[in-house]
C-alpha cells in the first residue's frame, strides 16, 4: 500500500483544491470568448505584449501578492485585515525615501533643481526597496506578535492596524500624496519584459513562498496548526512560531504589493491605495479554497482566485459596465461563491463525482 | 429483579453502533422513582452513549424506552426535556455573562407590561433557590461564582424548565470539593425524598457509596448488572468495573508478571517527589530501559496527569525529573520528543489525529516537529516511513495518502502509535492505547509494547483492562485519588492489587 | 474601605464603561483647559450634533456584536440609503414615504444577511462584507455624482435649531442649539437601552454571545433573535444613513467611507467586548463621544493633521481590547480559585502566567501611546493657551502644500472696486491658489497668481448666482467660518459675497463635517459659474 499510482482518476481532479477555482475561471473564460470578441486577442507593440489577457495578469499583480501572504495566516485559522493599510504604509515609505523634501528635509540647492527629476532619488533604488520590505514585515510582526503571543483574536489584533495604519502612512508623508518621478522605480509597476514586469515580481514572491512552504515542513505545520492545534501541540509544533510567521509573511508580501501599486500611479496615495484590497486577497484565498477557519491550503489556488476576481473585473470592463456597477457585481460573484463552497452544495457535488468515479 | 410499578424509566435490549465500534449492546436500564441511582464503568464502558440515547441526542439501532409505563421515542433533547427528563451535563451549559435569576428563568421571565419584571425575577429565582437551600446573591453573574454554584444553579434550571421527572447529573462532582460536593448530595437528597429519580454517572466510587441507592455497572457497551450498593462490596464493584470476576479470584491469586530478566539497572527516566498541585501528588517513580510499568488505577486517579508529568506537557510544581542522568528543565512537548519521551495521548481526537492530513503526514508529524521547520524529510522517506508502520501495525487504510478522518477509530488510534513509534523513542508513555480497537488489534498491541521493551526502550502503558495491564507489564504502579499508592513486581497478589486500587474499604 | 471593596467587585461588570466614561470627562477636562474655545458650551453640544448618525450606527452594531457577530455592510447601506433618498427626493416623491421606504430596505438588506449568517452559516466577516459591496455597488447604478436635497422636509429637519433651555435666551434666539437629528439619536439610545434590558428579545441576545451552544439547549430561540438582530442593524444603518442626508442635505455613493471601522471602534471603546455577551448600550454613547471629541481636540489643536484621529482611536482601541482581555483572564482565574468555602483545596487549573503577562504588556503598550499623545497634546495646549490664541484662521499653516495665506487684502480691495463676489481657493493636491471676482455687469476674472482668465456671463445670471446664494442663508447665521487643517487634496476656501448692501465673508476647507451643508451648495454652484484654468 504506497502511494496510489493512478493519478488521474475523475475522482483526484474533483477532490482537489484546484478544481472548482479552475472551473471558475473557465467559466468566466467561456463568458468572455462567448459575449466578448477580440477578449483573447493578443498583439505586441514595441516588444511588449498586450490584451485583455495580459490586462488581467498585470492589474491582479496586487491582489496576487496580497493572497499569497493572506493564504499562509488564513490556513493557520486567522485572517489579516491590515494588509491594505500595510500597502499605503510601505508606499509612503518608499516615496518619502526617494523625494524628503515632502516631510521638511531641506535639501541643499544644487540637489534641490533635481527634485522633480526623472533620474533623481535621494536614496538608492536598492535601498528604498529594502527599506520599505523591513517596515512592512515589521508590521507584520506586530500583527503575528499580538495574535499569537498577545492571544488576541486576530480580526480584532488585525483591525487595530488597519485602523492605525492609514494614519500612520499619512503621518510619514505629512498629509501630502508625493509624486514619484523617478523612473527606475516606475518600471516595478509599469515596466515590461515582454510580460508585465510585476508578474515576474508576483512569480518571484510565488517562488519564495512555495519553497518555504512545500519544500521545509513549514507547509505541513501550518496546515497542522490550522486543523487541530492541540494534537499539533502535543507533536511538538510551536503554534506560535507559525502563526508569527504566517503574519510576518503576509506583511512582506503587502509591502510588495504596496511598491507595486505606488510605482503603478507613481504617487503615494495614502488614502486611497490598497482601499479595499484585504477584502480582495481574502475573497481570493476563499475562492481557492482555503477554509476560514484553517487548514488544508494552496497557494496556486489562490493565485488563480485572484485571478478569477481579475478576470471578472476586466471582463466588465470590457463589455462596458460601469466602474460603479462592480463592486455590485462583487458582492453577487461573492454571495455564489459562498453558496457554492457551502457544506450542502459541496457534498452534493461530490456524491455526484463519487457515484461515477468508484 | 424489581417490580416494575415502582419504575419510572425503564430501557431494554438498547443497541448502538458507530463506526468501527459497538458502543453499546443489549443493555437494559431501570430507574425508580425517589431513588439515586448511579451509573459507572470506565472509559469506553458506553455511560455517555446510554445518557445520549435517553435524551435525544442519538436514536438507539434497536430497544424500547418507557416513561412512567408509557412507551416513548426520544427525538431531540428539547423533546426529552418536554417529556420530563432533565440534564445537567459536566460542562454547565449556562450563559456566565448573565446573572444567576436570568440563568434560571431565561425564556420564561415574569414579564410585567411587555417588559422583563427584574425585580419578580430575583424573587422567584431565590425562592427556586431555598427549596434547595441555597442562598446566594442572584443578581450578581453567574460567571462570579464558583463551579460548584453554577451546578446548582444547573440543576435549579433543569428541574424548573419542565416538570422534571427525572434528572440525570452527569460527572457532576469533577469540579467540586468535599464540602461542595456534600451540599450537592444534600440537594439530591432532598430531591429524591420528593420523589424525583436521578441517574448519577461518577467515576468516584467512594461518594457512589455515599449518596447512591443502586448502582448499574457498564462494560465494552455491555451490561454487568443492576445492584444494590448496599449489598455490594467495594472490591466487587471494582472487580466487575475492570473485569475480573471474583471466581477468578479465587482460582488464580497469584500472577505471575513478565519476566524482568533483561532489564538494566540503571533508571532511565527518574521522578522524585514529581507532582502538579490539584493534578498529581508528589510521587517517586523509575522507569528502566527495556521495561514495562503499567500504571493501574480506575478512571480519576491520576494515570492521565502522570502521564502528562512525565512527558514534559505539564510543568509540575514539586519536585524533580530526571532523564539519562540530566534533570529536566525545559517542559515542552518538543523538547520531550527531542529527548527521547514521546506520550501518545488518551483522547485521540482532540489531542491525537490531525483530521484532515493523511495518514503519512499524521505519522511522521511528530518526527519532522523535532528535526525542526527545515530538515524536511524527502517524500521518498516519508512513505517509506509511512509504509513501514502501516504493515507493522496492520492499518486499514486503501493507501497512505488517505485523509485520517475516513479511517475507523481503531486504525486512527494505531495512526497516533506510529506516529510514536517513529519518533524512535527512548521512553514510549501509551495512555489508553488500546480503546476502540478490535480484539485482534489489542493482542497485536500489547505484544509490539513488549518487544519495544525487549529493543531496550522503556514504557509506560496505561489502561482500564486491568487484564491488558496484568499481561503486559513488569511492574504495576498502583493510582488512587491522584496519588501513587504502591507498586507491584514479580509476583502479585490479585487479591492486594484489588484492594489498592479500590481503596481500603474491601 | 471594605465596603468600597465589596461595592467595587459586586459591580466588576462595570469597569470598562466606568473607564470609558472616565476617559471621556478627563479628556473633555483637558481639551477646556487647554483650549479656551472648547469651553463653549457649544463645543460639547456639537459633539452629538456631528455624531448622531455615528450614533445610531453603533446602537445598531451593538446588537450584533453582543451576539458575537459583526456587521461590515453599514457603510454601504448608509451610503445607499443617501444617494436613493436624494434621488428619490428629487423625483418628487413624499419625504416620509421616502424615509419609510429606506428604512425597509436597510431591514431587507439586513435579514438577507442575517439568513446567509443564521441558516447557511457564512461567517458574518464575508456575508456582511458582501452585503457592503453589494449596498456601495447599488448606489452608482443610481448616480455618479453627489445629489444635492432641496426637499423643504428635510431641510426643517437638519436645519431647525432646539435651543437649549438654561443656556439659551428664547427671545433673541441666541445661544447653544442641538438638532432634531439629536433628539432622534437620544430617543433610540433609551429605545435601544430598553430592548437590550427589558426584553426578551434583548436578553436573549446577550445569551447568545454568552454562550451560543448553551443558549440553544437552554431552548432560546437563537436562529430567530440572530435574524432580528441583523435585521434591526439594517434598520440603523438605515436610519443613520437617513440622518446624515439630512444633516449634510445631499446624498453620494462616496460617503461614508470606512465608516463601518468608526462604529466598531465606536462600540469597542464603549465597553462591548468583541467575543460577545458583555457590554452596554450606554456605553456605545460615550464611545460615540469619546471618538467624536478626540476628532474635535485634534482640531481645535490645529497642529496635528487629522490623521492622528486615526492613529489615536486604533491606540485606543487596542487599550480597550487589553483592558477586557486581562479583566476576562482575572476572572477566569479567579473563579478557578474561588471555592464554597474558605479554604481552597487548591486551584483546578492556574491560567497560563504567560498569556496573563503578555496581555499586561499588550495594556502597557496601548496606555503608553495615549500618555504620549496626551503629553504631546498638552504641551501643545500649554503653549497655546500662553499664546491665548486657539484657532488661527486667518493663516492657514498646512505643511502639504506649502498653502498660501488667504489673499484677504486682495479680495477686499477687489470688492471695494466693485466685484460683488470674492472667491478664493487654494491648496489641493496641484497646490493652486485661484482668486476669482465676479462683477455685476457679467464679468469673471480669475487670478491664480501668474496669469489672469475672463469669462462673460449675462448681468442676469450674476443677479440669479447673487440670489440663490442668499436663498441658501448666506447672510443668516447658518453660515458660519469653519476650519481646521487640510488633508493633503483639500482646499481651503474664501468667500465674500455682496448682496443688496450686506456683505459677509465666510471661510472653510473641505474634508471635514463640520462646515454648514449648505456652503458646499454654494460653492458647487460657483464652481459650475467660473471660467477653468488650463491644466
Amino acid at each position: 500500500m504506497t502511494q496510489s499510482k493512478s493519478s488521474f482518476t475523475w475522482r483526484k481532479i474533483t477532490e482537489s483544491k484546484l478544481f472548482f477555482p479552475f472551473i471558475a475561471l473557465a467559466l468566466i473564460l467561456l463568458f468572455d470568448l462567448i459575449f466578448i470578441p477580440r477578449f483573447f486577442a493578443l498583439t505586441t507593440q514595441e516588444g511588449h505584449l498586450y490584451g485583455n489577457l495580459v490586462d488581467v495578469l498585470r492589474n491582479g499583480s496586487c491582489v496576487m501578492l496580497l493572497g499569497i501572504g493572506m493564504t499562509l495566516v488564513i490556513a493557520t485559522g486567522g485572517v489579516d485585515l491590515s494588509v491594505g493599510a500595510v500597502m499605503a504604509i510601505a508606499a509612503s515609505v518608499a516615496a518619502v525615501m526617494m523625494n524628503p523634501v515632502i516631510i521638511g528635509l531641506k535639501l541643499p540647492p544644487n540637489l534641490m533643481k533635481f527634485i522633480n527629476d526623472p533620474n533623481f532619488t535621494y536614496s538608492p533604488l536598492w535601498a528604498v526597496i529594502l527599506v520599505t520590505l523591513i517596515v512592512a514585515t515589521i508590521c507584520g510582526l506586530w500583527n503575528g506578535l499580538l495574535v499569537a503571543y498577545g492571544r488576541i483574536q486576530a480580526m480584532v489584533a488585525t483591525l487595530i492596524l488597519m485602523i492605525a495604519g492609514r494614519g500612520i502612512a499619512q503621518l510619514i508623508t505629512n498629509g501630502v500624496r508625493i509624486q514619484i518621478f523617478y523612473e527606475p522605480y516606475a518600471f516595478i509597476g509599469q515596466g515590461w519584459i515582454v510580460l508585465p514586469f510585476s508578474l515576474y515580481i508576483v512569480a518571484a514572491v510565488f517562488a519564495i513562498a512555495w519553497v518555504l512552504t512545500r519544500k521545509t515542513a513549514i507547509g505541513m505545520f501550518i496546515e497542522s496548526v490550522g486543523i487541530n492545534f492541540r494534537s499539533s501541540y502535543f507533536s511538538g509544533i510551536d503554534e506560535k512560531k507559525i502563526k508569527l510567521l504566517a503574519y510576518t509573511f503576509c506583511g512582506f508580501c503587502a509591502g510588495v504589493a504596496g511598491l507595486v501599486a505606488s510605482s503603478n500611479i507613481k504617487t503615494s496615495d495614502a488614502y486611497n491605495i490598497g482601499l479595499t484590497f484585504e477584502l480582495d486577497a481574502i475573497l481570493a484565498v476563499v475562492i481557492g479554497g482555503t477554509l476560514m477557519a484553517g487548514g488544508r491550503f494552496s497557494l496556486f489556488a489562490s493565485i488563480v482566485g485572484a485571478l478569477v476576481m481579475q478576470a471578472i473585473t476586466t471582463s466588465m470592463y470590457a463589455i462596458g459596465v460601469p466602474a460603479f456597477a462592480l463592486q455590485a457585481i462583487k458582492g453577487v460573484v461573492v454571495v455564489l461563491v459562498i453558496l457554492l463552497y457551502s457544506e450542502q452544495v459541496r457534498g452534493l457535488l461530490h456524491r455526484i463525482t463519487a457515484q461515477k468515479g468508484a | 429483579m424489581a417490580e416494575s410499578n415502582n419504575h419510572i424509566l425503564t430501557m431494554k435490549g438498547v443497541y448502538k453502533a458507530f463506526p468501527g465500534v459497538q458502543a453499546l449492546e443489549d443493555v437494559d436500564f431501570a430507574l425508580r422513582k425517589g431513588e439515586i441511582h448511579a451509573l459507572v464503568g470506565e472509559n469506553g464502558a458506553g455511560k455517555s452513549t446510554l445518557i445520549k440515547v435517553l435524551t435525544g441526542v442519538e436514536r438507539p439501532d434497536t430497544g424500547t424506552m418507557t416513561l412512567e409505563e408509557k412507551e416513548i421515542h426520544v427525538r431531540s433533547p428539547q423533546h426529552a426535556q418536554a417529556l420530563g427528563i432533565s440534564t445537567v451535563y459536566q460542562e454547565i451549559n449556562l450563559c456566565l455573562n448573565l446573572t444567576v435569576a436570568e440563568n434560571i428563568l431565561i425564556g420564561r421571565e415574569p414579564m410585567k407590561w411587555g417588559s422583563v419584571d427584574w425585580g419578580a425575577m430575583n424573587v422567584q429565582a431565590r425562592q427556586l433557590l431555598q427549596r434547595l437551600d441555597i442562598d446566594i446573591d442572584v443578581t450578581q453573574a453567574l460567571g462570579s461564582y464558583s463551579v460548584a454554584i453554577q451546578q446548582m444553579v444547573a440543576i435549579v434550571r433543569a428541574l424548573e424548565i419542565s416538570s422534571a421527572k427525572i434528572l440525570i447529573l452527569d460527572e457532576p462532582t469533577s469540579s467540586l470539593d468535599a464540602y461542595e460536593t456534600e451540599r450537592l448530595f444534600e440537594v439530591m437528597r432532598k430531591l429524591k425524598s420528593d420523589g424525583m429519580g436521578i441517574i448519577f454517572i461518577t467515576h468516584f466510587i467512594d461518594q457512589v457509596y455515599q449518596v447512591a441507592d443502586r448502582i448499574t455497572v457498564l462494560r465494552n457497551g455491555k451490561l454487568v448488572g443492576t445492584y444494590d450498593v448496599a449489598a455490594l462490596p467495594r472490591l466487587e464493584l471494582i472487580a466487575k468495573m475492570i473485569g475480573r470476576s471474583l471466581t477468578e479470584f479465587d482460582d488464580m491469586t497469584k500472577i505471575k508478571l513478565e519476566s524482568s530478566k533483561h532489564i538494566k539497572g540503571e533508571a532511565l527516566l527518574r521522578a522524585r517527589g514529581l507532582g502538579l498541585t490539584g493534578a498529581v501528588e508528589p510521587f517517586d517513580l523509575d522507569l528502566h530501559a527495556g521495561e514495562v510499568v503499567g500504571l493501574a488505577g480506575l478512571l480519576g486517579s491520576g494515570r492521565s496527569e502522570t502521564a502528562r508529568l512525565l512527558f514534559g506537557i505539564d510543568k509540575p510544581d514539586n519536585g524533580t525529573l530526571t532523564f539519562a542522568g540530566k534533570v529536566i528543565k525545559a517542559f515542552s512537548p518538543l523538547a520531550s520528543i527531542v529527548r527521547g519521551i514521546s506520550l501518545s495521548p488518551e483522547d485521540r481526537k482532540a489531542d491525537g489525529i490531525v483530521d484532515d492530513l493523511t495518514v503519512r503526514e499524521n505519522i511522521i508529524l511528530a518526527m519532522q516537529a523535532s528535526r525542526g521547520w527545515f530538515k524536511y524529510l524527502s517524500m521518498q522517506q516519508q512513505y517509506e516511513i509511512a509504509d513501514k508502520y502501516i504493515q507493522l501495525l496492520n492499518i486499514a487504510t486503501p493507501s497512505a495518502d488517505q485523509p485520517v478522518k475516513n479511517l475507523s477509530g481503531g486504525n486512527q488510534q494505531k495512526v497516533i502509535l506510529a506516529r510514536w513509534l517513529a519518533t524512535n523513542p527512548q521512553v514510549l508513555i501509551l495512555d489508553e492505547p488500546t480503546r476502540g480497537i478490535d480484539v485482534g488489534a489489542k493482542a497485536e498491541v500489547q505484544k509490539l509494547v513488549l518487544s519495544l521493551a525487549e529493543e531496550g526502550k522503556a514504557c509506560v502503558f496505561i489502561s482500564s483492562e486491568l487484564e491488558e495491564v496484568l499481561r503486559t507489564s513488569h511492574r504495576i504502579v498502583v493510582l488512587r485519588g491522584r496519588e501513587k499508592v504502591t507498586e507491584f513486581t514479580g509476583e502479585v497478589d490479585e487479591h492486594k492489587l484489588m484492594q489498592s486500587i479500590a481503596g481500603s474499604e474491601a | 474601605m471594605q465596603k468600597i471593596g465589596a461595592l467595587i467587585s459586586n459591580n466588576r461588570r462595570f469597569i470598562p464603561l466606568s473607564a470609558t466614561v472616565a476617559l471621556f470627562f478627563i479628556a473633555y477636562a483637558f481639551g477646556a483647559i487647554s483650549y479656551e474655545g472648547m469651553r463653549d458650551p457649544q463645543v460639547f453640544l456639537n459633539l452629538f450634533r456631528s455624531s448622531h448618525y455615528l450614533l445610531i450606527s453603533a446602537i445598531g452594531m451593538t446588537f450584533v456584536m453582543l451576539t458575537g457577530g459583526i456587521d461590515l455592510s453599514v457603510s454601504g447601506v448608509v451610503a445607499l440609503t443617501t444617494v436613493a433618498s436624494a434621488a428619490l427626493l428629487r423625483e418628487g416623491w413624499n419625504p416620509w414615504a421616502v424615509m419609510l421606504l429606506m428604512l425597509g430596505m436597510g431591514m431587507a438588506l439586513g435579514a438577507t444577511m442575517g439568513a446567509f449568517i443564521t441558516y447557511l452559516k457564512v461567517q458574518p466577516f464575508i456575508a456582511t462584507l458582501a452585503g457592503m459591496w453589494f449596498a456601495r455597488g447599488m448606489c452608482f447604478f443610481i448616480s455618479d455624482d453627489a445629489i444635492a436635497i432641496n426637499d423643504r422636509v428635510y431641510r426643517i429637519l437638519g436645519m431647525t435649531k432646539i435651543l437649549v433651555p438654561g443656556l439659551a435666551d428664547p427671545v433673541t434666539k441666541k445661544g447653544d442649539f442641538i438638532s432634531i437629528l439629536v433628539i432622534v439619536a437620544l430617543a433610540v439610545l433609551a429605545v435601544a437601552i430598553y430592548i437590550a434590558h427589558f426584553t426578551r428579545f434583548g436578553r436573549t441576545v446577550y445569551a447568545i454571545g454568552g454562550n451560543e451552544q448553551s443558549a440553544r439547549l437552554m431552548g432560546l430561540p437563537v436562529n430567530r433573535t440572530k435574524m432580528l438582530v441583523y435585521t434591526l442593524n439594517g434598520f440603523c444603518s438605515a436610519l443613520a444613513g437617513i440622518m446624515l442626508s439630512i444633516y449634510v442635505l445631499s446624498g453620494h455613493g462616496l460617503y461614508a467611507q470606512i465608516f463601518e471601522l468608526d462604529v466598531i471602534a465606536s462600540v469597542v471603546m464603549g465597553g462591548t467586548m468583541l467575543s460577545g455577551g458583555a457590554g452596554y448600550v450606554f456605553g456605545t454613547l460615550f464611545g460615540v463621544l469619546v471618538n467624536t471629541l478626540i476628532q474635535t481636540l485634534i482640531q481645535f489643536d490645529g497642529r496635528f493633521s487629522s490623521w492622528w484621529i486615526r492613529i489615536v482611536i486604533g491606540a485606543l482601541t487596542l487599550m480597550f481590547i487589553g483592558v477586557q482581555s486581562l479583566l476576562a483572564a482575572r476572572k477566569t482565574r479567579q473563579l478557578a480559585s474561588r471555592k464554597m468555602t474558605s479554604q481552597a483545596k487548591g486551584a483546578i487549573a492556574p491560567a497560563p502566567l504567560a498569556a496573563l503577562r503578555n496581555r499586561q504588556m499588550l495594556l502597557l503598550g496601548g496606555g503608553a501611546i495615549i500618555v504620549i499623545v496626551l503629553a504631546v497634546l498638552a504641551i501643545n495646549g500649554a503653549q497655546n493657551a500662553a499664546r491665548g490664541s486657539v484657532t488661527n484662521i486667518s493663516t492657514p499653516t498646512s505643511a502639504a502644500c506649502q498653502l498660501k495665506p488667504f489673499r484677504q487684502d486682495q479680495a477686499a480691495s477687489l470688492m471695494k472696486a466693485g466685484a460683488i463676489l470674492a472667491y478664493e481657493r487654494n491648496g489641493g493636491s496641484s497646490c493652486i491658489d485661484e482668486l476669482y471676482s465676479v462683477y455685476p455687469d457679467g464679468r469673471i476674472v480669475g487670478d491664480d497668481g501668474t496669469k489672469k482668465i475672463e469669462k462673460q456671463v449675462t448681468p442676469a445670471d450674476v443677479d440669479k448666482l447673487l440670489s440663490d446664494i442668499n436663498d441658501k442663508g448666506w447672510f443668516t447665521d447658518e453660515m458660519y467660518d469653519t476650519w481646521h487643517t487640510p488633508c493633503g487634496q483639500c482646499y481651503g476656501y474664501y468667500l465674500t459675497v455682496s448682496y443688496k448692501g450686506q456683505a459677509k465673508t465666510v471661510k472653510a476647507v473641505d474634508g471635514g463635517t463640520d462646515a454648514p451643508a449648505n456652503y458646499w451648495q454654494v460653492v458647487s454652484t460657483i464652481n459650475g459659474v467660473i471660467p477653468h484654468f488650463a491644466p
